[in-house]
């Protein structure tokens, strides 16, 4: 690594051709590093040049509206520490506040994750959940996909060659929650998560779930299964059933098939508790 | 800064503690392993012109041993390098030294390793697929057989009551200290040197020198401040490769483990399955057997302590007339076998205790009064015959008991309480040397030892110095000196320090006492004290200014000098019951008793700690606060074993698992309350009576919240560590 | 290949560093080029917390930063923690309650508990601290002493 060359594109059109301009597997894209770095250190990847976005105009953070768009390399503590955010969106709140540590977040970006587009990761999920959005630019011009279109599998997503996010677009502040399982609590990799966000312009829940490969999923049947607002209790335990059975959920080495489904029906119950306590509770 | 309790805390907090990682000498070149990429296999040519080529780097390996030790002969059965069978895989087989770090990783990485594969024993039980073993599936496997017997456990098994029958498994765990294993080496004009992170210089220099075939006045080893040992850093590791790369280069080399290497090649507890039975009748354990089968990877037969030491724990505190336990160290294609803090000692308690508990169960009698009816008293003696004395387990016990009720009552539900103890034998037999000095303004203590972390050198040393001599603390300091110039001292490990150094330093401080006494004319004990900020003798009325008592030389050359020595013996087992191998008699005994309060998630199957206690029987506690400290952090380690660490091997004896990301030490947030309680005035063999802590508070850990589970859920577990998946299993929602 | 003179502010003071090698991580100019030892190197994969500093102010690991991408930064490590009044306090606070063992932690602990009460000060709840101190790994204090260090540090922070 010591010989590799770094460029500091100042635009996102020079970025764009410096990518492009790479062999494929000759460069990678570097903006917090919390991955990158990880990487290099164990050996995992050994790349002639590295494309830092430190200089582009992509750390911002801006609400308009309901809608609140975030620049990719602006780092995931400026996220959490916003506090519209976390009133207005309280499930992502949580879903960065589960990345790494505090000291990672200074780094760690948007996306970044998205781009390593862990079957773990927490982000994604909830970005799911929230229907988010992720502006791309590259030699072709600009083009946005949702998140689900985006993400394919660990470390494969649908960015084409010479192309970088741009921005992950938030279109609806929703009422949400993420909720995570881990062997521990602080630091770990989820092997299994729910996001939920309700939508009041679609009056309709959004359910994902994630931890295993090979990339975190909505759920449809769930979210059509839980009607409005307050789902009756019994639809959704029932819709949690139906999820944990039929969920394409695969072992791997963080955790087994049977645990994890297990732990589908906990999971979906308390991410919606947490957004719409159930009746009865203080 | 003041109100510093321990005299370390200011440097370390300014970052100008040095310690094995922060070596820097200069023209120092950088070393690295170049390891086995394979588990087992003949090796064909371990080609290092690849390596070589690279600008500035040196490489050796097997064929360079001899010319770099001028042909001396090493213990045969451990070379630094393997010339013909690969054992483990990532043995390391040859080494380099390069201008830069990342050179020598690129030379370590071009090394071409070319070895024939050979079939890989990876499991434990596929070795060893019946119980009780009458054939093992290749008797050249066995590393060690420990069999001991005492009256007629067949019959007795035969006309009990109820017999009950378990297995138990536990796994892997590393000892994850912060700070890698390293060391700096230089070879000038004859004098092989390394300065080192280690927990026993001297025993690095004997070590090395055994390994080398070079004599130990050769070596001098000079150990740094140490970042965590946990029994990792007690013997001697990357110290010889680093030896041979100086004397190959010429130049200091620096070798130091990545973090991965740390779990890839450490050395530290493997996975082991436990059989116990347990003969019943009216309520009374009649007999007890007890098979052990213990992983030890490639540690060479005969030498691993583990089988004929552990064993014993397994029977627990508890008086065991008639019993029969068997145990086989089994060869498989990991690294050796080596010490963890209290090596075996937390996996065995938490088999012997939950396996009595789920006795107790079974016949309908309340575990803990189940085991208070058996729990050793003073003048009990062990299963093996050895005499109890001084020890407070029983106390330590009581009170756990008396707190787990009041827990349990104001616990609400999804919540239990657990109770378990341990015991230790504190290795005070090992023995050390001190010298002191004493000048007008201070006692200084000499010694061979770094602190390594929990005070045992810097304060519990000074204390004992304190203590004996009537100084404040602040006038007692602990030097340490190299193996050249230092006292011998086994090391820092087994919970030794206070009781077996520390002793050593009693009686030079003794020592100097009397030579003042005689200096005074009087008989009788003479103590210091601090007068017009000078040190003075005093007996009775009679007080005199040390500067005064001292000869010209003394006055100019470092003040009176007084030397002491500890060299215990070591206890004696009752050799008739021992039908083969060689069971390691205990000492110095210290019990512990320990409250978990935890809370189930049924859903989930996750366990979160609420609140601990424990109350340990340590003698007479020479300093409150690092004694405390022991325990808390002793607990902690102890709650990873318990819930969240495992190293996880493959069928190939690959590791799975090597980096913090999956392999889960506990976090602050995982760490509940504990309360710590001291049991004192059974006087432990160390000075003042003091028992070594720094081992016994993790032991009783996994016991302890293996019971409060069950308590809180009926899962019974006989696996550890205890995690997510298998309490599921357990609670069968799986 | 290197970077054109790379600028630090180190401890309030400008370093000048001249060749230094494009993969080179902040992590080890601070030690090896600069001397400055107090940042230690445990796992240097970001998940001890051993490695950490202050960034322009906040905490970030310094294993995983590479040199060049904080080129004009402001560094502050635990050799010039005491000059921030917050960071003396945090030492004080570790030094009274005894909050260290063998101390290889300690540098990190003692730079991301700054970090955090530098931000937030003594509004920030005491379980979010002690979350946010969750990245750290301790192995010999079982974190007891450590905990009582933050609520000290928090307790005299404005």
């Amino acid at each position: 690594m010591a010989a590799v060359e770094i460029v500091t594109p100042m635009t996102s059109d020079d970025a764009v051709a410096t990518l492009q301009a790479s062999a494929p597997g000759e460069a990678v894209v570097l903006a917090g590093g919390t991955d990158l770095l990880f990487d290099l250190e164990e050996g995992r990847t050994a790349p002639r040049r590295v494309i830092s976005l430190r200089r582009l105009p992509w750390r911002t953070l801006d609400w308009n509206g309901p809608t609140l768009t975030i620049g990719s390399t602006l780092p995931l503590r400026t996220v959490e520490n916003d506090s519209d955010v976390r009133a207005r969106i309280p499930g992502l709140y949580e879903a960065v506040r589960a990345v790494g540590s505090v000291a990672l977040r200074h780094q760690a970006t948007m996306g970044g994750n998205l781009g390593r587009c862990a079957p773990a990761s927490d982000l994604v999920p909830m970005l799911l959940a929230l229907d988010a959005e992720v502006d791309l630019v590259g030699p072709a011009g600009e083009r946005r996909l949702t998140v689900d279109q985006f993400v394919i599998g660990s470390r494969s997503t649908a960015l084409q060659r010479g192309e970088l996010i741009r921005s992950v677009r938030i279109p609806e502040a929703r009422p949400s929650a993420y909720v995570w399982q881990r062997v521990r609590p602080f630091h770990d990799i989820s092997h299994m998560a729910v996001a939920v966000a309700f939508s009041p312009s679609r009056s309709r829940w959004r359910v994902a779930i994630s931890g295993f490969p090979p990339r975190p999923i909505l759920a449809p049947a769930t979210e059509d299964a839980l009607h409005g607002p307050v789902p009756d209790e019994s639809a959704l335990g029932h819709a949690a059933e139906a999820l944990a059975r039929h969920a394409p959920i695969v072992a791997d080495k963080r955790a087994s098939e049977e645990y994890r489904r297990q732990l589908v029906r906990p999971l979906l119950i308390r991410a919606v508790h947490s957004v719409v306590p159930p009746p009865g509770a203080p | 800064m003041t109100g510093s309790m321990r005299p370390d805390s200011t440097a370390k907090l300014a970052g100008s503690v040095v310690y094995g990682t922060d070596l820097d000498v200069p023209g120092m070149l950088w070393g690295a392993l170049v390891l086995a990429p394979l588990a087992h296999g003949r090796i064909r040519s371990v080609d290092l012109a690849p390596a070589r080529a690279l600008p500035g780097v040196i490489a050796i390996s097997s064929a360079d041993v001899a010319g770099l030790v001028d042909g001396a002969h090493g213990d045969p059965e451990r070379p630094p390098f393997p010339s013909e069978f690969i054992t483990y895989r990532n043995q390391p087989v040859a080494a380099v030294a390069a201008p830069t770090r990342e050179l020598a990783r690129a030379a370590a990485r071009a090394v071409r390793v070319l070895a024939d594969p050979l079939p890989v024993t990876a499991d434990l039980e596929a070795v060893f697929p019946e119980w009780p073993a009458s054939k093992v599936v290749d008797p050249q496997l066995v590393a060690t057989h420990v069999h001991a017997r005492r009256g007629d456990v067949d019959r007795a098994f035969r006309s009990a009551e109820t017999v009950v029958a378990e297995t138990y498994r536990t796994a892997s765990v590393h000892q994850v200290a912060l700070e890698p294993h390293a060391c700096v080496a230089e070879v000038t004009a004859g004098q092989w040197r390394v300065q080192s992170s280690t927990q026993s210089p001297f025993g690095v220099r004997e070590d090395t020198a055994s390994i080398l075939g070079i004599p130990e006045e050769s070596i001098v080893v000079d150990g740094t401040w140490v970042g965590g040992g946990f029994g990792g850093k007690g013997a001697s590791f990357l110290e010889p490769y680093a030896l041979l790369l100086a004397r190959a280069s010429g130049r200091p080399v620096r070798l130091a483990l990545t973090y991965r290497e740390e779990f890839l090649l450490g050395r530290t507890t493997l996975p082991a399955v436990f059989r116990l039975e347990t003969a019943v009748t009216g309520g009374e354990i009649v007999a007890r057997r007890v098979r052990l089968l213990l992983d030890v990877g490639t540690s060479l037969p005969g030498r691993d302590f583990a089988t004929g030491y552990s064993i014993g724990f397994l029977l627990g505190p508890y008086r065991t007339p008639t019993f029969e336990v068997e145990g086989y160290a089994v060869r498989t294609n990991k690294p050796p076998f080596g010490p963890h803090r209290a090596p075996f000692a937390p996996q065995a308690a938490f088999v012997a205790e939950s396996h009595l508990e789920h006795v107790a169960r079974v016949i309908g009698v309340d575990p803990l009064e189940f085991k208070a009816r058996h729990l050793w008293r003073e003048g009990d003696r062990t299963p093996f015959g050895q005499p109890i004395l001084a020890f407070g387990l029983s106390q330590a016990f009581e009170s756990a008991r008396a707190t787990a009720g009041r827990w349990r009552k104001e616990a609400p539900s999804g919540h239990g309480v657990g109770v378990a103890v341990g015991f230790w034998s504190t290795n005070t037999g090992a023995g050390g040397e001190a010298r002191v000095q004493l000048t007008p303004t201070e006692l200084r203590i000499v010694q061979g030892e770094r602190e390594i972390g929990s005070g045992s050198v810097l304060v519990g040393l000074a204390e004992v110095a304190a203590r004996r001599s009537g100084l404040p603390r602040d006038r007692v300091h602990v030097e340490y000196q190299d193996t050249a110039h230092a006292p011998y001292d086994a090391g820092v490990y087994g919970s030794r320090t206070v009781g077996a150094l520390g002793r050593a330093v009693d009686r030079a401080v003794a020592d100097l006492l009397g030579v003042l006494a005689r200096r005074l004319g009087v008989t009788g004990p003479v103590t210091l004290g601090v007068e017009d900020n000078e040190i003075v003798a005093l007996h009775g009325s009679t007080h005199r200014k040390l500067a005064e008592l001292l000869n010209e030389q003394e006055r100019s050359g470092g003040g009176i000098v007084a030397e002491g020595k500890h060299y215990g013996k070591g206890g004696e087992i009752d050799e008739s019951l021992v039908l083969d191998g060689a069971f390691y008699p205990y000492t110095d005994f210290t019990g512990a008793a320990h409250v978990a309060e935890v809370a189930v998630d049924r859903e989930t199957a996750t366990v979160r700690l609420i609140r601990y206690a424990a109350f340990h029987d340590a003698g007479v506690v020479v300093d409150p606060r690092t004694a405390t400290a022991q325990v808390e952090g002793g607990v902690a380690m102890g709650l990873g074993t318990a819930l969240t660490e495992e190293a996880i091997w493959s069928d190939e004896a690959r590791l799975e698992n090597a980096g913090l990301v999956d392999y889960r030490i506990p976090t602050l947030g995982e760490v509940p309350p504990i309360e710590v309680h001291f049991v004192e005035g059974f006087l432990g063999a160390g000075p003042f009576g003091a028992k070594g802590l720094g081992e016994p508070p993790i032991i009783p850990v996994p016991a302890a919240v293996a019971a409060a589970v069950r308590d809180a859920c009926g899962a019974h577990v006989t696996d550890l560590p205890l995690s997510p998946e298998r309490l599921a299993r357990a609670l069968k929602l799986l | 290949m290197t970077t054109p003179a790379t600028r630090l502010t180190v401890n309030g003071r400008p370093a000048v560093l001249g060749d230094v090698p494009t993969g080179e991580r902040l992590l080890d100019t601070l030690r090896w080029r600069l001397g400055l030892k107090g940042t230690k190197e445990g796992c240097r994969t970001g998940g001890c917390g051993a490695c950490t500093v202050l960034v322009d102010g906040q905490s970030a690991l310094s294993c995983l930063l590479l040199t060049h991408e904080v080129d004009q930064a402001s560094v502050t490590t635990i050799e010039g923690i005491a000059d921030d009044p917050v960071g003396a306090r945090v030492r004080a606070a570790f030094d009274s309650a005894g909050a260290l063992q063998c101390g290889y932690c300690t540098p990190g602990f003692v730079m991301a508990l700054t970090g955090l009460l530098r931000e937030r000060g003594r509004s920030i709840p005491l379980e979010e601290l002690l979350e946010d101190l969750g990245g750290n790994l301790c192995r010999c204090t079982g974190y007891a002493t450590i905990v009582r260090a933050a609520q000290l540090a928090r307790e005299g922070a404005p």
